[in-house]
C-alpha cells in the first residue's frame, strides 16, 4: 500500500509514510507502543507492539465499507497537503477517477488529471496535456517507472492506461523529488495494481465503444499475485458488416494489455514483473495504413535490509515504435520509426529516525532512436532508405534529504546529477544560421559526439503555522535531453523524437514556487493556493516550412530560444460527505522568445490559456445510484490568424504579420454521468453508467479554417471546425 | 490531420459551421511573381498589393514600376513593357536551361530583387489516372502524373492541374528527397474530385531550383486548402529581397493532355 500512514499512538505528530512498495520504518525507544495504521478507503489499523529489539511487521488493511458517507477520513493522513514540503503534488484516488464523466464512458487517467489546476488540456479529443505552460512533451509519463512515449490510443481519443490495472497516480508540476528527472514539466508517476493474493477476480465492462476485462489472483497465498487486463474498441467492427467495400477495408481500433506479478520470496525479498502492451490500427482502404504503440517491462527487485534500509532495483524495458504503409498505384511504401529503451535502476531509502530520511540512488538508461526506415517496393515511385539509427546514454545520480529541523519546519532537499552523450558511430553535422551544413563529422567508433553534465538542485521548504495550515517555497532546475518533434499542437503519433546533440542543447527548466496550504478543522475540506515562475532554456521551434519527416540532417530545421510561465493555482476539495469534488482555477500566461520567430519578440505559446477552470461533483444519491459531473472552461488557444490577404497563381493566399495574436474562442463543456449500482448478488457485482458528454452540445473550436467562400468568390471566410457535440454513452461494469 | 476527418466521417459527429473572426489589418504590401519559362517568351510578372482579410477580393495592382530582368548567363537586359492591371511583359529574353536571371523591380524608390537559375530540362512522360471508390459506391478520378528523376541531383517539381481548360487551384510540390532516380508515379490528390470519364486533362510541370519548392511548400500552407493549414502558419519563403511576397521563378516546363478514360 503506498502513501499509507503510520504513527504511534504515543506520539502521534511523527507520521511516516509508506514508500512505493508498501515499506516504513519507524524508529523508537524499547516499550509498548500502540501502532496507527491509516490509508484512504481502508479501515484503520492498531495493533499493540512491545518493542525491545528490531521488529518487522507485514500489516493487512480491509478495505473501507462501500459507502461513500462511511469512509472515515483518517485524522493523519488528511494533513500530509500541508504538512509535506512537497509542492506541486497531486494524487488521485481510483475511486475519484473512476467517478468523474468522460468521453464514452472510458475512464482515463490522463484526462482526469486535466481537471487538476496547472494542466491543461491539449484541446478535444486529445490525451495530451501542459503543465505550468510547459509543452506536450515535457512530460514524464511512468507506468510502473518505464518511460511511456506516446499515452494515447487513436490520436487522443483514449490514454493508454487502462484504470482498471491502475492502483495509483501521482501528479508532480515541476517541484519532482531528485529520484526524478528527464523532462521539464512535469512526472506523471502511474502504478499498477499488484493483483489480489487472496482470491481470484474477474471484473471488467462493456461498453459502445470498448470493452474490457480484468482477471486478478494470488499465485500462492499471501505470497504473491498477478493481474492482467485486456481491452479493445470495436467501433470499426461495424465497418466490416457494410457491403460498400470501401468502408469495408477501413480499419479503426486499438488494444492493450496490462499484466503484473509479484512475489515476496521472504521476510526482505520481494519481486516483481510488470509489463504494457498497446496497439493501434488505422487504416484507410487498402491504400493507406498506419498501426503504433508503446510495449513495456519491468522487472523489480526490493530488498530490505534491515529495520532502516530499503532498496529496489528495476531492470526496465520501454519501445515505441510505428509504422505506416502506403499503397497506391505502384507505390508501396513502408515507414518504420521507434524509440527504444534499456534502463537500469537502483534506489535506496535511509530512515535514519522519524524526522530524518535519506534517497539515494542512480539510473542509467540507453536510448536507440530509428528516426525513420524507408522500405520501398522495386516499382515504387521511392528510394529504400534507412536514416541512422542514434544512440544515446542518459545517466543519473542523486541524493536527497528529507529532514524536520524542527517541528513546524520542514525540508525535502536534494541533488540530481544527469550525464547525457549522443554516442557514434555515424554521420554527424552542424549548420549555419540559415540551415546549411557547416560541416560533416564522420564518427566510426562509439564514442560521444556531445555530452552535456547538468547538476539540478531540489528544493522545498514547509513552515506550519498551525496544525493544518502552513506556508511552502520551492525552488528546482529539470533538465530534458529528449525532443520530440511536432508542426502540430499535441502529440501526433508520427512525431519525431531526437536525442541532444552538438547542435540541440539540453533543455533546461528553473521553477520557484510558493504557496499557502489550508486544511478543515474537521478534514472535510483541503484548500490551497501556488504561485508559480518558470524560466526555460533551449526552447525549440521550427524554421518556417520546416522539413521534419524523414530528415537525416532534421536539426537544421530548428530554432532555439527562451520561454518563460508564471501563473496561480487555486483549489478547494471536499473530501467527505455525500457530496465531494473539487474547484480548480489557474491564472497564467506562457510565452516564448525565439530568434527567427515574430522579429525575435515574445510571443504567447499556442498552449497559452490564460483562465482555467475545472469544477467537478460527485454526489451519492442513495445506496445505489450515485450522479457525478464537471464543467470545464478556458480560455482558447493562441493562435496565428491573418491581417491580409493577396492573389498568386490564382488562389488567395493569406498575409501573416505577428506570431499567436489571437485567441480561439473560449472553450467550456459540461459532463454529466450517473451510475446504478446493482443489488449485490452472492459473490458478483454490476452496475451501469449512463453518460453524456458535452451535455449542452456546445460546438467548442477544434479548427479555424481562412478560405474563399463557396457562395461569393468576392469575400473570403473563416470556417471553424468543432468535432462534438453531444456524445452519450452507456457501460455496463462487472466484478466477482 | 487527415485521420481526424475520416473519424469525424465515421462517428458522424462532427460539424463545420462559418464564424465571424475579427481581424486586424495590416499596411498593404507588395506582391511580385515572375516567371520564366522554357517556351518561348514573353515572360510575365504580375505586381499587386494585399488588402485587409475583411475586404472584397479585389487585390490593386501596382502600375509605374520599373520592372528589369537580366540574363546574367548571357548577359542581356530587358526592361518590361508595363501592360494593364500591373502585368509587366518581357521584350526580348528567352529562357534556357542552365541560365541564371535576375529580376528587378522599383516600386516608389524602392528595389527588390531576386536571382533564379534555370535547371537542366526534365521531361513529363505521361498523364494516367486512379479510380478511388468511396462510401457510397462512388468512384473518384485523380490524374497520375509519371516522369523519370534525374539521379544524383537535387530536383524540385511543381505540376499544375487543368481540366477543361480550367486550372485547379490546388498546390502540387514535390522534391526528390526520397525518390532520387527513380521513375517516379504519382496521384494528385486535389482537395475535391475535379476529373470526370471524358474530361480534357492537362498537367503542366515545372523544373525549378530550390527557391521554387521552398516557396511554394511553404505557399501550400497558407492557402485556403485546409487539410495542409499548419498551426503556424507564416509568409511563404520568399527569395525577393526588400520585404515583397511573392517569388520570381526560372523553370524548364513539359506539358501533356490526355482524355480521361
Amino acid at each position: 500500500m503506498i502513501g499509507a500512514s503510520t504513527y504511534l499512538l504515543e506520539n502521534p505528530q511523527k507520521i511516516t509514510l509508506s514508500n512505493g512498495y508498501g515499506f516504513f520504518s519507524i524508529t523508537a525507544k524499547a516499550g509498548n507502543y500502540k501502532l496507527v495504521v491509516n490509508s484512504t478507503g481502508y479501515q484503520p489499523d492498531t495493533l499493540s507492539i512491545a518493542l525491545s529489539a528490531n521488529l518487522t511487521l507485514v500489516i493487512k488493511l480491509r478495505p473501507a465499507g462501500k459507502e461513500l458517507a462511511e469512509v472515515v477520513v483518517s485524522t493523519s493522513r488528511k494533513n500530509d497537503q500541508v504538512t509535506k514540503p512537497l509542492m506541486g503534488v497531486q494524487r488521485l484516488s481510483m475511486k475519484e477517477m473512476n467517478s468523474v464523466p468522460v468521453i464514452f464512458g472510458e475512464r482515463d487517467v490522463l484526462k482526469t488529471i486535466q481537471l487538476l489546476p496547472g494542466v491543461k488540456s491539449a484541446g478535444e479529443g486529445n490525451s495530451g496535456f501542459f503543465v505550468r505552460g510547459g509543452a506536450a512533451d515535457q512530460n514524464l509519463i511512468l507506468l510502473d517507472e518505464a518511460t511511456v512515449y506516446n499515452a494515447s490510443h487513436l490520436l487522443g481519443f483514449f490514454s493508454a492506461f487502462n484504470s482498471d490495472a491502475i492502483k495509483d497516480v501521482t501528479l508532480y508540476k515541476g517541484a519532482m523529488p531528485a529520484e526524478y528527472g528527464g523532462r521539464l514539466a512535469s512526472v506523471v508517476d502511474v502504478k499498477m495494481l499488484d493483483g489480489n493474493n487472496q482470491e481470484f477476480h474477474a471484473s471488467g465492462g462493456i461498453g459502445l465503444i470498448s470493452s474490457r476485462l480484468n482477471l486478478e489472483g494470488p499465485l500462492k497465498k499471501d505470497k504473491g499475485s498477478f493481474i492482467v487486463s485486456g481491452r479493445r474498441t470495436y467501433a470499426d467492427v461495424f465497418l466490416g458488416l457494410s457491403r460498400d467495400s470501401s468502408i469495408r477495408d477501413n480499419s479503426l481500433y486499438f488494444y492493450d494489455f496490462n499484466a503484473k506479478a509479484n512475489y515476496t520470496l521472504n521476510k526482505k525479498n520481494r519481486l516483481f514483473l510488470s509489463g504494457y502492451f498497446g496497439r493501434d490500427k488505422l487504416g484507410f482502404g487498402r491504400t493507406f495504413g498506419i498501426d503504433y504503440g508503446n510495449s513495456t517491462a519491468t522487472l523489480r527487485w526490493n530488498h530490505i535490509f534491515n529495520g532502516r534500509l530499503f532498496m529496489n532495483n528495476s531492470f526496465i524495458y520501454s519501445n515505441y515504435n510505428y509504422n505506416i504503409e502506403i499503397r497506391s498505384g505502384v507505390n508501396n511504401l513502408l515507414i518504420k520509426s521507434k524509440i527504444e529503451d534499456l534502463s537500469l535502476k537502483s534506489d535506496f531509502q535511509y530512515f535514519i529516525n522519524n524526522d530524518n530520511k535519506f534517497n539515494f540512488g542512480f539510473q542509467i538508461t540507453r536510448h536507440l532512436l530509428s528516426p525513420g526506415v524507408v522500405e520501398a517496393s522495386a516499382t515504387s515511385s521511392f528510394n529504400s532508405r534507412a536514416l541512422p539509427l542514434k544512440k544515446a546514454m542518459e545517466n543519473a545520480a542523486y541524493i536527497n534529504h528529507e529532514y524536520a529541523p524542527f517541528d513546524n519546519f520542514r525540508l525535502n532537499y536534494g541533488l540530481r546529477l544527469t550525464y547525457f552523450a549522443l554516442l557514434g558511430p555515424g554521420t554527424f553535422y552542424s549548420y549555419d544560421t540559415t540551415g546549411n551544413v557547416k560541416e560533416t563529422i564522420q564518427k566510426n567508433d562509439g564514442s560521444a559526439i556531445a555530452t552535456y553534465i547538468n547538476p539540478e538542485p531540489r528544493f522545498s521548504a514547509s513552515w506550519l503555522l498551525g496544525p493544518i495550515s502552513s506556508v511552502k517555497a520551492s525552488f528546482t532546475r529539470n533538465v530534458q535531453n529528449l525532443h520530440l518533434l511536432s508542426n502540430s499542437a499535441a502529440i501526433n503519433p508520427t512525431d519525431i523524437w531526437i536525442p541532444s546533440s552538438n547542435n540541440v542543447r539540453p533543455e533546461i527548466a528553473d521553477q520557484a514556487s510558493v504557496g499557502y496550504y489550508q486544511n478543515s478543522a474537521n478534514g472535510m475540506y483541503e484548500f490551497f493556493v501556488e504561485a508559480y515562475y518558470k524560466w526555460m532554456q533551449n526552447q525549440v521551434d521550427y524554421r518556417n516550412g520546416a522539413q521534419l519527416r524523414a530528415n537525416e540532417q532534421v536539426e537544421s530545421q530548428l530554432l532555439f530560444g527562451t520561454g518563460r510561465a508564471y501563473g496561480i493555482e487555486w483549489f478547494l476539495k471536499k473530501r467527505a460527505g455525500l457530496l465531494t469534488g473539487w474547484i480548480s482555477y489557474t491564472l497564467a500566461r506562457t510565452e516564448r522568445k525565439i530568434e527567427g520567430i515574430n522579429q525575435g519578440n515574445w510571443y504567447p505559446a499556442r498552449q497559452d490559456q490564460t483562465h482555467n477552470l475545472a469544477i467537478v461533483g460527485i454526489y451519492q444519491l442513495n445506496k445505489r445510484w450515485s450522479l457525478s459531473a464537471n464543467w470545464v472552461y478556458n480560455t482558447g488557444n493562441a493562435v496565428t490568424f491573418p491581417s491580409g490577404k493577396y492573389r498568386v497563381n490564382g488562389q488567395t493566399a493569406y498575409y501573416y504579420t505577428e506570431r499567436n495574436g489571437y485567441r480561439f474562442p473560449d472553450y467550456h463543456r459540461l459532463d454529466l454521468s450517473a451510475t446504478l449500482k446493482n443489488k449485490p448478488k452472492k459473490g458478483r457485482e454490476g452496475s451501469w453508467t449512463f453518460s453524456l458528454y458535452n451535455a449542452y452540445g456546445r460546438e467548442n473550436t477544434y479548427s479555424i479554417e481562412f478560405k474563399d467562400d463557396p457562395n461569393n468568390s468576392e469575400r473570403t471566410i473563416a470556417e471553424q471546425t468543432a468535432l462534438f457535440r453531444w456524445v452519450p454513452s452507456i457501460t455496463y461494469n462487472f466484478k466477482f | 490531420m487527415y485521420f481526424l476527418l475520416v473519424i469525424l466521417l465515421f462517428t458522424g459527429l462532427g460539424c463545420k459551421k462559418v464564424i465571424d473572426v475579427n481581424l486586424n489589418d495590416a499596411d498593404p504590401q507588395i506582391v511580385i511573381e515572375g516567371n520564366i519559362f522554357s517556351t518561348p517568351g514573353p515572360y510575365y510578372v504580375q505586381i499587386s498589393k494585399t488588402v485587409n482579410y475583411s475586404a472584397n477580393n479585389q487585390f490593386p495592382p501596382v502600375t509605374g514600376a520599373t520592372v528589369i530582368i537580366k540574363d546574367l548567363t548571357a548577359g542581356q537586359t530587358d526592361t518590361l513593357t508595363e501592360l494593364p492591371k500591373g502585368l509587366y511583359a518581357t521584350r526580348k529574353l528567352n529562357g534556357i536551361e542552365g541560365r541564371i536571371y535576375q529580376l528587378q523591380v522599383i516600386i516608389a524608390g524602392k528595389v527588390y530583387s531576386a536571382n533564379s537559375k534555370m535547371p537542366a530540362a526534365a521531361q513529363l512522360d505521361s498523364v494516367s489516372f486512379e479510380k478511388i471508390s468511396r462510401p457510397g459506391s462512388k468512384t473518384d478520378w485523380y490524374a497520375v502524373i509519371n516522369y523519370q528523376d534525374p539521379i544524383g541531383i537535387s530536383n524540385y517539381y511543381l505540376f499544375t492541374l487543368f481540366v477543361n481548360g480550367r486550372k485547379i487551384n490546388n498546390t502540387f510540390v514535390y522534391d526528390d528527397r526520397f525518390s532520387d532516380g527513380r521513375y517516379v508515379s504519382r496521384t494528385l490528390r486535389t482537395d475535391s474530385a475535379y476529373i470526370n470519364p471524358g474530361d480534357s486533362v492537362r498537367v503542366l510541370m515545372q523544373h525549378m531550383g530550390k527557391e521554387g519548392f521552398d516557396y511554394y511548400s511553404s505557399f501550400s500552407q497558407v492557402t485556403g486548402n485546409g487539410a495542409l493549414q499548419t498551426i503556424s502558419p507564416a509568409n511563404p519563403n520568399s527569395n525577393l529581397s526588400g520585404g515583397a511576397l511573392g517569388y520570381f521563378i526560372a523553370s524548364y516546363t513539359s506539358t501533356r493532355r490526355t482524355l480521361a478514360k
